[in-house]
């Protein structure tokens, strides 16, 4: 039961964890290596929340592109 | 005139002959793959510790693993026909081995490749039951392109498990394969927390260019304007570029055919049943030169 729920979850929620754990990351590590962002504090919510909103919108819209 | 029905066809070309040549291009043991397949995982793998060292630069790693990626596909595509093992079942174990570790560095599971591409086998163009339909008549080679780069293709499989419900092993199969896929995700998501740039270069492009390059030139192109039936599902094509950067995927229809034919046999086996597929009217039979080994069917318009 609960592992259904869990896999329901990866298929329903997958563009969102993919956003927040994948583009965040890339996002951050770009951001950080840039150095244009060196005086913005808690750089790593930013980016991380872009990488998750991004996430979110393909999931509601159902497709990335 | 183009003959379709088998009784229309003399019995000079019958199935019979034509399957029995068919069979002697099938018993070589296909260690040219195996050597692809297993080494080209290896190098890819090889790039992790040299680009995190600094011994290669990041932009060197991303061009050899998304050549290694265009490489990956076609040794689990011969696993997944157990063209390793020829039917040998103390063998299978070698087709399992090299279909699941080429496919790595593509980011997919052998087992939801072999059992959709099974069902494309057996319902190639059935717009309804072939996995692998809208990748192949999506339209344009743009959208092909898109639907491959997004992940359509791959909800396609998905889809088709509800299409095969009713089908047992089709559905154990694919089930079997999806704590795979999780792992596979699960580990790209770790790896790219510790090792963005690395991560998002040495295997999530490289991954999207291997399925995008299979994608058009497995699916797209060689069942481009096709219709459903044996002899009519795949073609012969050629344009202008050569076969040795297409995995020679010009000569697709004849695996088709005859799927147990060897991948690096399957130029002399076409040379050898030219005749039967010109009588059967497979299309663009009629243009298939009559030496193919060294042939590189380039056609410029």
């Amino acid at each position: 039961m609960l592992v259904e729920k869990f896999f329901d979850h990866i298929s329903n929620w997958s563009k969102f964890w993919f956003g927040l754990i994948f583009l965040g990351s890339i996002i951050n590590e770009l951001a950080n290596q840039s150095g244009m962002f060196i005086s913005v504090s808690s750089l790593y919510l930013w980016t991380y929340g872009l990488g998750a909103m991004i996430g979110l919108i393909a999931k509601f819209r159902g497709a990335w592109f | 005139m183009v003959l379709i029905n088998s009784k229309d066809v003399s019995s000079q070309f019958s199935f019979e002959k034509e399957k029995a040549i068919a069979k002697s291009f099938s018993q070589r043991f296909q260690w040219e793959m195996i050597l692809i397949g297993i080494g080209q995982a290896m190098i890819w793998l090889s790039l992790w510790p040299l680009v995190i060292n600094g011994i290669i630069p990041l932009w060197a790693g991303f061009c050899i693993a998304s050549l290694c990626a265009c490489f990956a596909y076609l040794p689990s595509h011969e696993s997944q026909h157990g063209n390793y093992s020829r039917g040998n079942p103390k063998m299978r174990w070698l087709d399992s081995l090299v279909g699941h570790i080429t496919l790595i560095t593509l980011i997919s599971p052998y087992e939801i490749l072999r059992v959709t591409h099974m069902k494309h086998h057996a319902y190639t163009n059935d717009h309804e039951k072939d996995p692998d339909y809208l990748s192949a008549h999506s339209g344009s080679l743009l959208k092909t392109i898109k639907r491959a780069a997004d992940g359509s293709s791959v909800s396609d499989y998905e889809k088709s498990l509800e299409v095969f419900a009713n089908d047992k092993n089709f559905v154990n199969s694919y089930t079997k394969a999806i704590p795979i896929a999780l792992l596979y995700r699960a580990t790209l998501l770790t790896l790219v927390v510790i090792f963005p740039l690395e991560t998002l270069l040495l295997w999530w492009m490289p991954a999207k260019i291997g399925t995008v390059y299979t994608v058009v030139f497995f699916a797209y192109l060689p069942h481009l304007g096709t219709s459903k039936g044996r002899y009519k599902d795949t073609r012969f094509w050629s344009h202008w570029m050569p076969r040795y950067i297409n995995h020679s995927m010009q000569l697709h229809f004849i695996h088709h055919l005859h799927p147990g034919i060897g991948h690096y046999d399957e130029p002399k086996a076409i040379e050898a049943l030219k005749p039967f597929l010109v009588e059967r009217g497979v299309p663009g039979a009629d243009q298939i030169p009559d030496k193919i080994s060294y042939n590189p069917l380039i056609k410029i318009n």
